[in-house]
């Protein structure tokens, strides 16, 4: 027994225990330590996240002649921890206070339990695959988990988003079905070495096949355009730690394999030697990915609910993780890689601090919020904290992460790529900062006089998510060993490190510093302001005066519907839905052959169909073989 | 082991004898059908075991092959033959009070007994007769105009196929002078010609009439749709696949041909494609499953174009699959039917019955590790094997007509779990024994989940066994024939 049959035994265990007690109160206690549990089995292989073996499980299956074995790899642990760490802050989130109003509100709170561990238990089963048909069972098995976890609400469009989700997700697994036949079918393996050895050996236009019906497969997972359409409304419509969860780490099970297949067994080399020298296939991801970087950002700062906004910047943000790995080179790789630790943390945390407002106040419609501030401190900070991070500024994590990135599109010639990049972030920090302030600055609304910071089994899991986002961006050398691990196991070039940042020849980055000067810079103006002069004197928050008027808590003046108004005009016209248009004509070709068929089904005469089947089949044989014997 | 006659000779004799014993009992004549169809049972379980690996053939009346007529037993036709056996007593009429509709049954299930074990074509033109015949009576016992309709509408698209297999019969006669298929066997190279082809062209269309194959296959919704639940169980799940059956005989022992694993193909994947298209605009439950269970004769046609062993145990595994899954959602159907709207909030009435629906749907579409999954997968694989563009597309289409049923599937797993409203009256019924039977469909389904391995090697097995033609002909010619030959 290795360490991976235990890690296994543990998480399916943990599985029997939670369906079995999930209507019980037991289960709110029970989760979190079961996790935790699972945690430390992880901990246990911490080895392989520094250099260590990879570990590999002592049993295998062999089913028709298939055979299945799974691995645990440097790249499997990295994913692994995220996920962990996700599930027990949601778990933890989830149990006591929240959990009862769910139940109050009729939700099926013992379903949820089950579903996040049905997701954590067929994601650790697709981290750890070793073969091509594990990968895709774990595939599989993900994409109806996270659909369980979706289709849990009772809203009407929860569900509707929910199968819209399952039927891309199910694409995307019928394009992963035919790459490994491509592969399969070649030498009759099902081995990850096989990918490589058969992609040599192609010819140039099943190359390209190859490498899109994988990229398609695993774009629709992490929602890269323009496969994008699912992901928001599903996440956002998910209840509430559920989404936390999902939009933390579900969608990044899409870039686990994007690195597991594409980079490790294609490789930079592989995908420019697919088209031509212009634009090779290098050159078409990573354009994806700047896409993907630009236009879903966008749509997130048109939002105006909270959820939503957060859900589209997931979607957003994958463009960095896959701009970053696209790059093949240390810093691009590791930001890209890094930008998963780093976004799952924020992420998660901004997340809770809606589902913390939306427990105290109801609602998540940002034109509805405003001046939760002085009642709920520690909420907002975490949420200042997260912003800091989606945003890319120092000195949070989201910083280091974006800007290995920028550094390496910049080291690689790629200036259009990075002005690309810079967009994103540039839409990035105004839709935040629509968040923070729609939400929690302002004015407050008279309704909203008597909330109160939600308890404690909520703030901890926020709290302690904004610690790892702040010292993963404050001492980056904590997780870059992990990101060396990873790019050593998948071969690519490895990042020199150290705890403040990384040491790199045309200009490192020591984050140690970066934070230092910052709040240096902080303290001298906090200095300057306290000691020169500066008075300060506290108000009620309804004591306000605009242009000279004192202003009644009955006059709306906090700003949230049409926010900026002046952008928008610049470039609300380029707002036009063109991809929703092609999922309806999609779905509108289908429904032509759709009736065209139907049309054949309703024939008044049956018997001229046969006939004409008949003649058909004759007339094709006749073609075929001439009239012999 | 000639007592195995008895298979076909039972039902038959009850089929006659039926009405009679009706004038004194009712009672007795509801129960002769149920004791026949057990003692046929009991037969085939003590001759599966008496034939092991190996075949048996039944000469009747005395004359020897290729003049009389012959049952060939081996594992493959016993295994239908028990499924036969096993199904109609699944959807025995109980509750009918009229004698008549037991006879018809009895004559289902000779004439599908007859179907499974013959080994020449004469017989097995008889006997798809004898099935369509009592089909046909059984649909319009219904009484209701819509009833009577579909069934006059599938009388002529049945009796123009049958006209077609004929044809084709009669053109393999012209060219060989038997019809022994065992006999047929040892002259391909007369038949592998452009007519000879033709004769299997017409007899793949004529018997794809009953085994739902694209385009003559417009009756099924019509059918399904009006016949009661248990009786669409039957035909979809089983009484399709005889007619599948009949084809196989004719393409492994006679037709191993490029040209005709082509036309499979083909009507294979258009039969895919059309369904799914159709059943995903469909808004009625049984609508719904007749055109899924179209695509997947479909899918089945395709893994018949493999050809060989690998052709047949992948088709005979998609089958058994099949008759559970299909089967046993058209017996759920019994208890729950009708437009996706009245449906609302099923899975709050019955979580149970929503559960099961879930299992079958996820095995239909290939999920892991149900054994749809493994299924699909080997039949992809091997697919890819074969290479050539054709099957490349076939691939392809039976991946998108996944990607289809998901959708549709799903659309209507969402509205069982909406909230009722006002027009939805989930359930019609708060007991249904086709739905306890609908629940042993999906525990077999699942136990068989877990030895997906062997019974994939014990399908195997039987497949390799009965796709040779040489244990066949060794079985049925007597040895002057085979010397004759070489």
């Amino acid at each position: 027994m290795t360490l991976l049959d235990h890690l296994f035994i543990v998480v399916f265990s943990c599985l029997i225990a939670i369906s079995v007690v999930r209507n019980l109160p037991i289960v709110d206690k029970l989760a979190p330590v079961l996790y935790g549990l699972i945690l430390i089995m992880l901990v246990r292989m911490a080895s392989v996240a520094y250099g260590g073996d990879a570990y590999l499980s002592s049993f295998s299956l062999d089913l028709l002649g298939f055979k299945m074995h799974w691995q645990f790899t440097a790249l499997s642990w990295y994913f692994a921890i995220i996920t962990l760490v996700a599930a027990l802050a949601s778990a933890v989130f989830m149990s006591g206070d929240w959990g009862r109003q769910y139940r109050e509100g009729g939700g099926n709170y013992g379903m949820l339990q089950l579903a996040l561990i049905v997701n954590v238990f067929s994601m650790i089963l697709l981290l750890g695959s070793g073969d091509l048909l594990s990968l895709f069972i774990g595939w599989e098995f993900v994409s109806w988990a996270s659909f369980l976890m979706m289709v849990l609400s009772p809203s009407k469009l929860a569900k509707k988003s929910a199968v819209k989700y399952i039927v891309y997700a199910m694409t995307g697994a019928m394009a992963l079905m035919v790459a490994i036949v491509m592969i399969y079918a070649v030498n009759d393996s099902l081995e990850f070495e096989q990918i490589s050895i058969v992609f040599a050996q192609m010819s140039g236009s099943s190359q390209v096949a190859l490498v899109l019906l994988l990229f398609v497969a695993f774009a629709i997972k992490m929602g890269l355009l323009p496969f994008h359409l699912w992901q928001a409304v599903a996440y956002a419509e998910t209840p509430g730690p559920g989404a936390a969860f999902l939009g933390a780490i579900s969608s990044r099970m899409g870039m686990f394999t994007i690195v597991l297949v594409i980079v490790q067994f294609i490789g930079l080399g592989g995908l420019k030697s697919v088209g031509t020298s212009f634009a090779n296939m290098q050159t078409l991801l990573a354009w994806v990915a700047a896409l993907t970087t630009i236009i879903p950002t966008y749509i997130a700062l048109q939002q105006h609910d909270a959820k939503r906004l957060l859900a589209w910047h997931g979607v957003g943000q994958g463009g960095y993780m896959l701009l970053g790995i696209i790059m093949f080179d240390s810093i691009g790789s590791a930001g890209g890689l890094m930008h998963v630790l780093n976004h799952a943390s924020y992420q998660a945390a901004l997340f809770m601090t809606v589902v913390a407002v939306m427990y105290r106040t109801g609602t998540s419609d940002l034109n509805k919020l405003g001046g939760l501030v002085t009642q709920m401190p520690l909420t907002f900070l975490v949420m200042l904290i997260g912003i800091i991070g989606l945003a890319g500024l120092p000195p949070m994590n989201g910083f280091v992460s974006k800007w290995l990135v920028y550094r390496s599109l910049l080291v690689n010639g790629q200036p259009l790529l990075f002005v690309a990049a810079v967009l994103g972030t540039l839409g990035t920090i105004l839709s935040v900062y629509k968040l923070i302030h729609n939400t929690f600055l302002g004015q407050l609304r008279l309704e909203h006089q008597n909330v109160r910071e939600v308890p404690w089994s909520m703030l901890v899991p926020m709290l302690g998510l904004s610690v790892i986002v702040f010292i993963t961006g404050f001492m980056p050398g904590l997780i870059l060993p992990w990101i060396a691990s990873v790019q050593e196991s998948v071969g690519l070039p490895v990042i020199a490190h150290h705890l403040g940042g990384i040491e790199y020849a045309k200009g490192g980055l020591d984050m140690i510093w970066v934070s230092g000067i910052l709040f240096y810079g902080f303290g001298v103006g906090a200095l300057i302001f306290y000691f020169l002069g500066g008075k300060s004197k506290r108000v009620h928050q309804y004591d306000n005066y605009a242009g000279g008027h004192f202003l009644t808590s009955d006059v709306r003046y906090h700003y949230s519907n049409n926010f900026y108004p002046g952008l928008m005009h610049l470039i609300g016209t380029w707002y036009r839905g063109s991809f929703q248009w092609l999922e309806n004509s999609i779905v509108s070709v289908m429904s032509f052959f759709s009736v065209f068929f139907e049309n054949i089904y309703r024939a008044k005469q049956p018997v001229m169909l046969l006939l004409i089947g008949v003649v058909l089949a004759l007339l094709a044989l006749y073609r075929n073989l001439g009239v012999g014997a | 082991m000639n007592s195995l006659v008895l298979l076909m000779v039972l039902p038959l004799f009850a089929a006659f004898i039926i009405p009679v014993v009706a004038k004194f009992s009712s009672k007795l004549a509801l129960f002769t059908g149920p004791v026949v169809l057990c003692i046929n049972l009991l037969l085939i379980m003590s001759a599966w075991v008496k034939v092991g690996s190996g075949a048996h053939a039944i000469f009747l009346g005395g004359f020897l092959p290729p003049v009389g007529i012959v049952f060939y037993i081996d594992h493959f036709s016993l295994l239908f033959s028990g499924l036969i056996a096993s199904m109609v007593l699944i959807v025995w009429p109980w509750d009918a009070k009229e004698s008549r509709l037991y006879s018809l049954y009895m004559l289902l299930s000779a004439a599908s007994f007859g179907l499974a074990l013959s080994a020449d074509l004469f017989n097995l033109y008889v006997f798809y007769e004898l099935l369509a015949v009592a089909t046909y009576g059984i649909i319009a016992k219904q009484k209701n105009s819509s009833a009577t309709a579909a069934s006059l509408r599938y009388l002529f698209i049945s009796s123009a196929g049958s006209v077609m297999l004929l044809l084709g019969i009669a053109i393999i006669y012209t060219l060989t002078g038997t019809l022994n298929i065992a006999h047929l066997a040892t002259m391909t190279e007369n038949l592998h010609g452009f007519a000879g082809l033709s004769a299997f062209a017409l007899i793949a269309i004529g018997a794809g009439v009953k085994a739902e194959m694209f385009p003559v296959n417009s009756w099924v919704a019509e059918v399904y749709g009006t016949i009661p639940r248990q009786l669409s169980a039957l035909l979809a799940g089983l009484i399709s696949k005889l007619a599948v059956v009949l084809i196989i005989k004719m393409l492994l022992m006679v037709f191993q041909v490029q040209a005709a694993f082509d036309l499979l193909l083909v009507v294979g994947m258009l039969g895919v494609i059309s369904g799914e298209m159709v059943a995903w605009r469909a808004k009625d439950m049984i609508r719904m499953l007749s055109f899924s269970s179209i695509a997947h004769l479909g899918v089945l046609f395709i893994a018949l174009s493999i050809g060989g062993s690998k052709g047949l145990w992948l088709a005979i595994a998609i089958m058994l699959h099949h008759l559970l899954v299909k089967g046993g959602l058209f017996l759920m159907a019994d208890r729950f039917s009708g437009h996706f709207d009245k449906l609302k909030g099923l899975a709050h009435h019955s979580p149970m019955s929503a559960a099961v629906f879930l299992v079958f749907i996820l095995s239909l579409l290939g999920v892991p590790p149900l054994p749809g999954f493994w299924i699909k997968m080997a039949l992809v694989m091997n697919l890819a094997e074969l290479g050539g563009g054709l099957y490349y597309l076939a691939i392809g289409v039976i991946l998108l007509a996944t990607i289809i049923e998901t959708a549709y599937m799903f659309n209507l797993v969402q509205t069982m779990y909406l909230k009722a409203d006002a027009d939805s009256t989930p359930l019609n019924k708060r007991y249904s024994a086709s739905y306890t039977f609908a629940k042993l469909f999906a525990l077999l389904l699942l136990v068989s989940m877990v030895f997906v391995s062997p019974i994939s090697k014990r399908l195997k097995d039987i497949a390799n066994h009965s796709a040779n033609p040489q244990i066949y002909i060794h079985t049925v010619l007597p040895a002057r024939y085979l010397g004759e030959k070489s």
